[in-house]
């Protein structure tokens, strides 16, 4: 009775937060609801690569293509029937958001089976490959619009939609963890030969993670369709893929909780970055300097230095002092090169920023934020010094 | 072939020969860069995603020295010298070389210890921040290119394979005469006239004549070369075909003749033997990596230099990098010889796509390459299908 209890009060939860999100959103500028909605989005697409990436262990760098795939969909099908339907738009907007979820899935399938016979660093390519010959084939064909892309009917603006399709996916992805039926994904990731042994299926599991992440990610490429009332083949280049990617490797793989903040992060942070308009192209210059010194400072000390953890933080503070001087020193020393003279948008550190992030985030953390870790409310209780449920019942 | 004739609809076979020479051009330029891949997937069993954009930093090198001679886009300088095409090779080479052994030293070897994905994703790492960040620092916005003038061979060879029709050609050759009559008539009327666009009727006259002779014979050559078959090469590509190939000489004496090449085969062969046998496999790999990047900054530099116009941006090297990885797979990763014969036929691929009209899609045929070989033969056409172990 409690675990309905619950289960229900978290259900209204969700949707009552989703709808609180709305009511927020709806007072704000168009800016500020896109980036709600766009949030929600990636929220979606980053839980929903972690299981085939993190969770699963099947390293995939095209997601981007089932996004595409979704909101193709949605487009299409708008284009041609949500005329002759008359359904209300939050109806077509869910009608939609199943088709593509489908039709995503399905392509979810085409890539799933050569996995089967691919590991690693093969089947990131493969994936990457697959996403770039969906846009090219969407970039060629007339009734999808070619280069131009389509322009989809009806605008559907919901905050909301965005956000449940978030929680649901966050509610599927921890509750397949939490089950039986999660075992075998994690399995797979562990070892696959070993998982085999053991009387798992490994085909039906990297399938079905595989088939489960892109309908999530399909019905994610349908709200943007209707949100942006326009799709078109640059919205889905690899630098969507790779965004996403690294939201899922900051975030930990493996853990949800991980990639639903660093989804936020990430989004945010760039988003944020299109207020400086002008960065001295010196400063950055020297920011590298300055991360590249911290960087290897980090690893030293935390390869040669096995004292205690103050002594270790005395340590860590230092090497920050130290970049920060760098930073400075560096700048001041590189504002006299005339190249560097220049001052630039920053938006166009965007990219930069996810790739710094990737390669210090693997010289310095390779596990992600969060590792395996996921966030509990057991684990409040214990930082409030109340027993978990574990120890409580034990 | 009859099932879908829409499908070859674009065909005409007077135009594959050529076709195929273009693709085996272009693919040893990939054949060059798959070569990178390849010496690194063998010793470190490691995708170097930033091999591509070792390539295009090997573009901008070569550029950077073209604008040291003066071959600036403003510039007016006419000649050039086969000795300034070397030192832009070495320089290129040398350059790219310097910035792989870089980033192997403080990108991948950190990442040795740890599981491989952890190295794949530091590379795409490395990759996006050589494209991006590349982007704040170099100029490419109008991207430049290198200045046409910097190549002295600037003719073709061409190569009859099968002749002009010679009793068309002497009729073409009989219209000739009149061509140049009606021109010569044209030119001495327009010194009369006061402006050349607004003509006096005479002028005009004279002019419409001297135009439809022209058109006669240019459609009387046409139709005598309708059946001829001529393969037309640039010099310039031809220069680089011979370079590649002296390279893949050089690179060939220098992994089998040599002992820091026996190093490098013994590593590629077991990474922990080898080191167990005093090969210091550090240097070995640092090695490695300089001489796959060389050989991409070569392809670079010849590739910016010889196709006059080509545009360098930051993401100059990511096409012809996925391309020219997914040569080394077809020809089995790892394997150096597959890695020109998967560079040849990547190169052939593309300009079949292209001949056979699809050349919108000639960048997805290197992923579709790629899928069917992973699928059908995944040790690629040269490599061994091994089997996994517990």
């Amino acid at each position: 009775m409690k675990f309905w209890g619950v289960r229900l009060a978290s259900i209204l939860g969700a949707v009552a937060f989703c709808f609180l999100l709305e009511a927020v959103a709806q007072g704000q500028s168009s800016f500020v609801q896109r980036l709600f909605v766009l949030a929600g989005l990636y929220v979606t697409l980053a839980v929903s690569l972690n299981l085939i990436n993190g969770i699963t262990g099947q390293f995939s760098i095209g997601h981007a293509a089932f996004y595409q795939v979704g909101a193709y969909t949605a487009g299409f099908c708008a284009s041609r029937f949500f005329a002759q339907m008359n359904l209300p738009p939050a109806a077509w907007l869910l009608l939609m958001m199943v088709t593509s979820a489908i039709t995503a899935g399905l392509a979810g399938l085409l890539v799933g089976l050569p996995s089967l016979r691919l590991k690693g660093d093969y089947l990131a390519i493969v994936t990457l490959g697959f996403g770039e010959i969906i846009r090219i084939f969407a970039q060629n064909q007339e009734a999808l619009g070619g280069a131009y892309g389509l322009t989809v009917a009806p605008k559907i603006q919901y905050v909301w939609a965005a956000w449940l399709l978030a929680i649901l996916c966050i509610a599927v992805c921890r509750n397949l963890l939490r089950s039986a039926h999660g075992l075998p994904f994690l399995a797979v990731r562990e070892d696959e030969i070993a998982s085999s042994a053991m009387g798992v299926n490994v085909t039906q599991t990297k399938v079905v993670a595989f088939v489960l992440g892109s309908m999530f990610a399909g019905a994610a490429g349908a709200i943007l369709a209707h949100f942006e009332s326009f799709v078109s083949p640059p919205m889905f280049t690899m630098d969507v893929s790779f965004t996403i990617v690294t939201m899922v490797v900051l975030g930990g793989t493996g853990s949800i909780t991980g990639s639903v903040l660093a989804a936020i992060l990430l989004f945010y942070l760039p988003e944020k970055m299109r207020d400086f308009t002008n960065i001295p192209l010196a400063g950055v210059a020297a920011a590298f300097v300055a991360i590249s010194a911290a960087v290897f400072a980090i690893r030293w000390v935390m390869q040669n230095f096995h004292g205690s953890t103050k002594d270790r933080a005395i340590r860590y503070l230092g090497i920050l002092v130290g970049a920060v001087v760098i930073w400075f020193l560096s700048k001041a020393l590189l504002g006299n090169v005339p190249s560097l003279k220049e001052n630039i948008d920053g938006s166009k550190l965007r990219m930069v920023v996810f790739s710094v992030t990737l390669v210090v985030l693997m010289l310095l953390r390779p596990q992600g934020m969060l590792g395996h870790h996921e966030f509990s409310w057991d684990w409040v209780r214990s930082k409030f010094g109340k027993p978990t449920v574990k120890e409580a019942t034990a | 072939m009859t099932v879908f004739p829409h499908l070859l609809a674009g065909l005409e076979l007077s135009t594959l020969p050529q076709q195929l020479v273009n693709g085996i051009l272009l693919g040893a330029i990939y054949a060059l860069i798959a070569l990178g891949y390849t010496m690194v997937y063998g010793v470190l069993k490691l995708i170097n995603f930033a091999h591509g954009e070792v390539f295009m930093l090997g573009a901008y090198t070569a550029l950077f020295t073209s604008w040291s001679f003066g071959f600036t886009e403003v510039g007016n300088k006419q000649d050039s010298s086969p000795g300034i095409l070397i030192l832009m090779l070495i320089v290129s080479m040398t350059v790219c070389g310097v910035v792989g052994v870089l980033i192997e030293r403080f990108a991948y070897r950190p990442m040795r210890s740890q599981p491989r994905i952890a190295s794949l994703i530091t590379a795409i790492g490395i990759s996006l921040l050589l494209q991006y960040g590349g982007q704040l620092f170099l100029p490419s916005s109008p991207p430049p290119s290198i200045s046409d003038k910097v190549n002295p061979f600037k003719g073709n060879i061409e190569i009859p394979l099968k002749p002009a029709d010679s009793a068309l050609l002497a009729q073409a050759e009989q219209l000739k005469a009149k061509v140049t009559s009606t021109k010569a008539a044209y030119d001495e009327q327009l010194k009369s006239e006061k402006d050349s666009f607004n003509l006096s009727p005479v002028g005009k006259e004279l002019r419409t004549a001297s135009q439809d002779a022209e058109r006669d014979y240019r459609n009387a050559i046409d139709k005598a070369n309708k059946d001829a078959l001529v393969i037309t090469l640039p010099q310039g590509q031809v220069i680089m075909l011979v370079t590649t190939v002296i390279l893949m000489v050089i690179l060939t004496w220098l992994v089998m003749r040599t002992t820091a090449g026996r190093a490098m085969r013994a590593a590629s062969l077991d990474f922990d033997a080898a080191s167990l046998m005093g090969i210091n496999v550090n240097t070995v790999i640092a090695f490695t990596f300089f001489i796959g990047s060389a050989l991409a900054g070569a392809g670079a530099m010849m590739n910016a230099s010889f196709l006059g116009g080509t545009k360098i941006d930051t993401f100059f090297g990511m096409l012809p990098g996925v391309k020219a990885f997914v040569a080394a797979v077809l020809g089995g990763i790892g394997n150096i010889p597959g890695a020109v014969l998967g560079g040849i036929l990547m190169g052939l691929a593309e300009t079949m796509v292209i001949w056979a009209g699809y050349g919108n899609y000639k960048d997805a045929i290197a992923f579709i390459v790629l899928i069917v070989v992973l699928l059908v033969k995944p040790g690629g056409l040269l490599g061994s299908n091994k089997v996994e172990k517990v």
